[in-house]
């Protein structure tokens, strides 16, 4: 059972002739407390970091194994990682995403960059228990029921297994992937979730470059994918983290590229200011490329619908959604959602915003 | 006109210590030549705080794609000036 499609907020005279300043949007007390709350957190500078090239499963459509980066040497010596850490923080990286290719295969190297520098996320398949030590969130990829895990991933009882690992553990939000299809089968992942009061939150499958496969999303996909969306949060809202203008965003026939410019080296010419500048992400012999330089490496920027990118290349655009009270608060809802997901001890609020407010043009 | 640039000089220091609550500063000792991405460590995030509360006493518009040219104060009280007399 579907809620009514939602169609995009319309543009009206009302929303948009009106040049609204920044002082009267944030004269509405709850969007006021929201702004205060989530721009606490803008020091957060973040890179991504390769900790091995092993891992346990083999995902169909699995961005590590696309490219040059999965032959990288692997360097496993601690001291090498503490260095690195240690002139991350010099350079003022004050956030670590931990991944491929299954970071639950390196925990000492987990453990050591957790010392140098507490803030971060790790990109797990949630099939081996990471030490409690480490005080990161672990992101645990969830792609469908078992049978398409077995299908996709080669894996018997992932969600299972996974909830084993990490039943009651603060740390974890169970990321569901929708691909072309398993859009109905987050129903099923759902109930095992909310039963052990798991948090989850939503991904898209966005193509490695030349992929064919049958994952990839479609227009109707995408249709398909933003009503559940929407149905799901309505229907578990203590275990899920996202909001209506993350459903719009995602799942919008137009990538995080097209939409919102993405700010990623690897898109970015200009290392002057923001991800440009800062971001990098590491292989697993310690070594980056500026070109090659994004979360998801190797995906299609066109096809790029990924949460992890969104969660950046979203969350930086700011400035052209402060244009009226209900962008903006659409805009609040997607920011509070991004913190929730990915740092230790935030509370997501209530949604602002219900409405499927469109992404605005640049200003 | 250096008076009215040296006045935006300190309003703009003003707004960024106010809103980034930057500590150990006051609007006259705050340089209007130092770096602020690289020596301040401000970030576009915090570039775009300051340009909506600017843009708002103002009354002008700073576009996102003039960000990376707003990289000490004096360059981003002249970049208002021009835009304030664009206006007029």
């Amino acid at each position: 059972m579907y809620y009514p499609e939602q169609k995009e907020y319309p543009r009206t005279p009302s929303n948009t002739h009106k040049i609204w300043k920044f002082n009267d949007i944030l004269a509405d007390t709850k969007i006021k407390q929201r702004w205060e709350k989530v721009r606490k957190y803008f020091f957060l500078r973040e890179s991504t970091y390769d900790m091995t090239n092993r891992c346990n499963i083999r995902c169909e459509g699995c961005y590590y194994y696309e490219g040059e980066k999965q032959f990288a040497r692997e360097n496993l010596d601690p001291e090498a990682w503490r260095q690195l850490m240690q002139a991350e923080k010099v350079r003022g990286i004050t956030y670590v995403v931990l991944a491929g290719a299954e970071p639950a295969l390196a925990p000492d190297l987990l453990q050591t960059c957790y010392q140098e520098i507490q803030l971060g996320a790790i990109a797990s398949n949630g099939l081996k228990s990471i030490p409690a030590t480490v005080g990161y969130k672990i992101h645990i990829s969830v792609w469908g029921n078992d049978n398409t895990s077995r299908l996709v991933r080669g894996a018997q009882d992932m969600l299972k297994r996974q909830i084993e690992n990490y039943n009651g553990d603060s740390r974890a939000v169970f990321v569901y992937t929708f691909t072309r299809d398993n859009i109905g089968q987050i129903y099923e992942a759902m109930d095992l979730l909310a039963d052990c009061g798991g948090k989850a939150t939503f991904n898209m499958f966005s193509a490695p470059v030349g992929y064919k496969g049958r994952l990839r999303h479609t227009p109707e996909s995408l249709r398909q994918t933003r009503l559940t969306m929407t149905d799901v949060m309505h229907r578990y809202p203590d275990n899920v983290l996202f909001s209506s203008y993350s459903a719009v965003a995602h799942t919008h026939q137009f990538g995080l590229h097209d939409l919102y410019k993405c700010s990623y080296p690897r898109m970015n010419p200009s290392d002057d200011l923001g991800l440009g500048r800062s971001f990098r992400q590491y292989r697993t012999d310690l070594t980056w490329d500026r070109d090659a330089a994004c979360c998801v490496p190797d995906t299609d920027c066109a096809d790029c619908r990924h949460y992890a990118a969104g969660s950046a290349v979203v969350t930086a655009r700011l400035f052209r959604h402060a244009t009226d009270p209900e962008t903006f608060s659409a805009w609040l809802d997607y920011v509070d959602t991004y913190l929730a997901v990915w740092v230790m001890g935030y509370q997501k609020g209530r949604n602002l915003s219900d409405q499927s407010v469109s992404p605005p043009e640049q200003r | 006109m250096a008076v009215e640039t040296n006045k935006l000089i300190l309003r703009v220091a003003e707004v960024m210590i106010d809103e980034l609550k930057l500590e150990d500063v006051t609007p006259p000792t705050f340089s209007p030549d130092i770096d602020l991405v690289d020596e301040v460590g401000i970030d576009s995030m915090d570039l775009a705080t300051v340009a909506l509360v600017l843009q708002d006493e103002y009354g002008i518009r700073i576009d996102e794609d003039d960000y990376p040219k707003l990289t000490t104060i004096r360059l981003i009280a002249e970049y208002l000036e021009n835009k304030m007399q664009l206006k007029t």
